[in-house]
């Protein structure tokens, strides 16, 4: 499988007549995008907004991050989500980078969102900070989930998704500055050389809990909870076969953005063939039932010992009660004499004195972490807030909070802010590019 | 919490899904339940399967809670 | 200038040797023994404005007395910072360190100041309470030991940044706190590089270090459960529709207890669940999954046990941390002594 990415490096974007790239410049046409966006009819209202790093912006509550990016032989950019099944990885597609589709509300939060700073203090707590972001901002006729905590937010996910692919259909016929070509050989097809190395799998646990549809991780369309683990090239995780959820405290979560562009699977490439021979991706999940735990630990683990890994990585996608799948994981890795890391965000509490994952064993003896969830962040006001602030506090996002005896509420008059670390937008970056750690004071 | 009841003096059986994490919280009576957002029912079944698999699941933890263990102890159900 | 304090023992407030230990303590205006060291360091920025001396046995045999002394002495004082020791591989002096360290930060909240060496048992007995350096076995270290409190007391002083435990050089103090890189190293190369030594078999490290297990004794087993008093206690989220105690819907903090005398089972539209870490669809529907009140009735009902406790007990389990959840349990607790509850279910979601 040979996957051709094609990037095209956004310095600026605007909003202008055409939707259109050039030299660096992103033109949007706002009403054209628009019309995409209001395509699903359940769109009540909506609104694009261009935010850049330095903005004196606070995005909130943000549900989504997509990169903009067309199929350029044709095809939807999420098969089996916004468009037809088809094999994702393969053949070439082009990226619209150093940006993305941010999609907020316009009123109501939930659980599963989170908030982006894009200057100041709060800056560095979310990936996307970092970014050009064209920001969706929008309300939908959902009224069954208006006032729940735990938010399916479809339609906004998906007009997220139109949204990028319409923006991303800007460059279909364009020469890309840069082409990064990620080709695996077929395992038993390796030369000598690369066989020899230690062999490695990528594990990676994607969110599952819901057990009703609607709310958890899609693998070409099809929801993550009623999956057993399997075998996936990274080249399709690369390429959209993956989307994100709408559920999970936010800053464990990891967005279409970060799965679009894992950096962990693009670290595995560049050691391919150097220091490693790098098998595959054993895609997982995270299910609430023990059974379901145990069943998906034995089966990761068989397969990988049956690909003939020496090596693993076990990431997670959330925390609390997945910590049992990780750690199960890890154990049965191990004991399958595969050689285990870890790579997760830790839950240690306000005193910073919790077991920081719900279950441990003494097995798991390489974890890279990436956080504390918990860690408490209090932020000045700030100019501008896109969406409603109101929300963080009002609708049960999981870093916020209406009442606190000690702290009072996370929204305060003033517009400044307190909160977990567990509601920064993706901000523990699990899928690799977070440079926290957790230390021991 | 388990704990902390127990160092009280109280005997407690905890009722959980997640073995794994009870066994890591230190709690010594553990009865399995069926699942996280359901621990004493099942939608699958009717209310009277339902019925019977509470009524025998909390039948079984209060046996637990005159058991004389003597370690950390999972009970069958 | 700020100032400081410096609590040695009778050895090193020379008063004497072992045939001193039991002398009691006392308050010295200015430097004694090791506090000229400590000022020698602290410079012209920190003043150190007294010496207090006791003797270990006396602080080990009548620790209360002699912590109550020393804050007495304290009461008047004005300062900023506590230093104690250092203790190096002295049990008696360390574990007296531990105990005058933490009565004085607890009473008066100021940084406290301490070092022993590793073999030293008030390592253990203190390192959650307060900075203890990891300092040298004998008095020959006494210089460089003054030298690394000093320089984080400083530290501390002028508010500059804190850094780990590992780094500081002081014993870690169990609590986690997230910190930026620096310079930055991205997870996936930090998985990358922890992966490639584990697979070469050489030394690597975790960032996450799997802490022993806490074992609890086990209370003893109910002895006649059907004159037997059974409570209920979720982390299940169950609550009245409108959650009067406003338990929150994760890392919760608060706790509610509910009266179901006179109710049967738990009505559909009365009680729901308020946790956000699961799909809660199924327990709105009916809370009976979650606390079984039916088939607890049933069991009172069949003379199985003697009853059930008026009230059930109901909080969060998600994000909630270990701490608040004992918190909580303590809390509770009094509530079930009280109704001579004999035993108790907890259901967890």
């Amino acid at each position: 499988m040979k996957l051709e990415l094609g990037n095209f490096y956004v310095k600026d974007i605007v909003f202008g007549d055409r939707t259109s790239y050039s030299n660096g410049i992103l033109t949007i046409n706002k009403e054209e995008a628009l019309k995409v966006v209001m395509e699903d009819e359940h769109i009540t209202e909506a609104d694009l907004y261009i935010v850049k790093p330095g903005d004196r912006v606070r995005l909130v509550p943000v549900k989504e991050a997509i990169e903009p990016r067309v199929r350029v032989g044709g095809g939807p950019v999420f098969p089996g989500v916004t468009g037809k099944l088809m094999q994702a990885g393969n053949g070439r597609t082009h990226a619209l980078k150093d940006c993305s589709v941010l999609v907020v509300g316009k009123h109501w939060g939930g659980f599963q969102d989170g908030l982006i700073d894009m200057s100041g203090e709060g800056a560095k707590y979310t990936y996307f900070s970092q970014l050009k972001n064209i920001v969706l901002v929008a309300d939908t006729d959902e009224d069954f989930e208006k006032h729940e905590q735990q938010k399916k937010n479809r339609a906004l996910r998906w007009a997220g998704m139109r949204l990028a692919e319409y923006i991303g259909s800007c460059v279909k016929n364009l020469e890309p500055e840069e082409l990064e070509t990620f080709e695996l050989e077929p395992i038993t097809k390796r030369s000598d050389d690369v066989k020899d190395l230690p062999s490695v799998v990528l594990v990676l646990q994607f969110q599952s809990q819901m057990e009703e549809l609607g709310y958890n991780d899609l693998i070409y369309g099809w929801d993550t909870n009623r999956m057993l683990p399997t075998f996936m090239h990274p080249n399709e995780i690369l390429d959209g076969a993956v989307i994100s959820g709408s559920f999970m405290p936010c800053s464990s979560k990891w967005s279409t953005y970060d799965i679009q562009n894992f950096p962990m699977i693009r670290r595995l490439y560049k050691e391919h063939g150097k220091t490693i021979n790098f098998l595959g991706v054993i895609a997982t999940n995270l299910n609430v039932a023990m059974d379901q735990k145990e069943r998906a630990a034995m089966f990761v683990a068989q397969m990988a010992k049956s690909l003939g890994a020496d090596g693993a990585i076990v990431a997670e996608e959330g925390y609390g009660n997945p910590d049992a799948d990780f750690i199960a994981c890890i154990v049965a890795l191990e004991d399958a004499g595969i050689k285990t890391v870890g790579l997760t965000p830790e839950c240690t509490g306000r005193d910073g004195r919790s077991q920081p994952l719900v279950t441990v064993d003494p097995k798991a003896d390489a974890i890279v972490s990436t956080g504390d969830v918990s860690h408490l962040i209090e932020l000045p006001p700030m100019e501008t807030v896109i969406g409603e602030l109101e929300s963080l506090a009002r609708d049960g996002l999981a870093g916020g909070w209406a009442v606190d005896e000690i702290l009072g509420p996370s929204v305060r008059e003033d517009g400044s802010i307190i909160m977990e670390n567990n509601s920064m937008f993706c901000g523990d970056q699990v899928v690799g590019w977070s440079t926290k750690t957790v230390k021991e004071f | 919490m388990v704990k902390e009841i127990e160092r009280a003096g109280i005997p407690v059986v905890q009722m959980c899904n997640l073995i794994p994490v009870a066994k890591s919280v230190g709690s010594n009576r553990i009865v399995p339940t069926i699942s996280i957002p359901y621990p004493l029912g099942d939608p699958t079944k009717t209310k009277e399967e339902q019925w019977k698999i509470r009524y025998h699941r909390v039948k079984v933890a209060l046996d637990a809670l005159t058991a004389d263990i003597k370690e950390q102890t999972v009970f069958e159900v | 200038m700020k100032k400081a304090i410096v609590y040695i023992n009778q050895f090193f407030g020379q008063i004497g040797g072992e045939d001193k230990a039991d002398f009691e303590p006392v308050i010295r205006e200015g430097l004694v023994g090791p506090a000229i060291e400590y000022q020698n360091q602290l410079g012209d920025e920190v003043k150190v404005t007294h010496t207090i001396i006791c003797g270990d046995n006396f602080m080990g045999s009548h620790t209360e007395e002699a912590i109550n002394t020393i804050l007495g002495f304290l009461e008047d004082k004005e300062f900023d910072i506590f230093f104690a020791g250092p203790a190096f591989r002295a049990g008696r002096y360390g574990t007296a360190c531990g105990h005058i360290g933490k009565a004085v930060k607890e009473k008066f909240n100021v940084p406290v100041i301490t070092s022993m060496n590793d073999e030293n048992p008030g390592v253990e007995m203190f390192r959650r309470d307060l900075y203890i350096f990891k300092g040298g076995a004998s008095a020959a270290s006494m210089k460089k030991d003054i030298k690394k409190m000093v320089d984080f007391g400083k530290k501390i002083l002028k508010g500059e940044e804190l850094l780990s435990a590992e780094e500081e050089g002081y014993f870690g103090r169990g609590i986690r706190k997230q910190v930026w890189l620096d310079p930055p190293v991205t997870a996936a190369d930090r998985v990358m590089d922890m992966l490639l030594k584990k697979l070469k078999g050489e030394p690597f490290k975790t960032e996450l270090p799997i802490p022993p297990q806490d074992k609890v004794l086990i209370a003893p087993p109910i002895k006649d459960l059907s004159k037997a008093t059974i409570a209920i206690v979720t982390s299940g989220g169950i609550v009245p529709v409108d959650n009067p105690d406003r338990i929150q819907s994760a890392s919760a903090t608060r706790w509610g207890r509910y009266d179901i005398s006179g109710l049967d089972r738990l009505e559909k539209g009365v009680f729901k669940t308020i946790h956000a870490g699961f799909d809660p669809a199924v327990a709105n529907e009916d809370p009976n999954v979650i606390v079984p009140l039916d088939a607890m009735r049933a069991f009172e009902r069949e003379g199985k046990i003697g009853k059930l406790h008026e009230y059930f007990y109901s909080t969060v389990g998600t994000g909630t941390t270990q701490g608040e959840a004992a918190r909580m349990a303590k809390e509770m607790i009094p509530y079930l002594k009280e109704a001579n509850v004999d035993g108790v279910i907890l259901i967890s979601t």
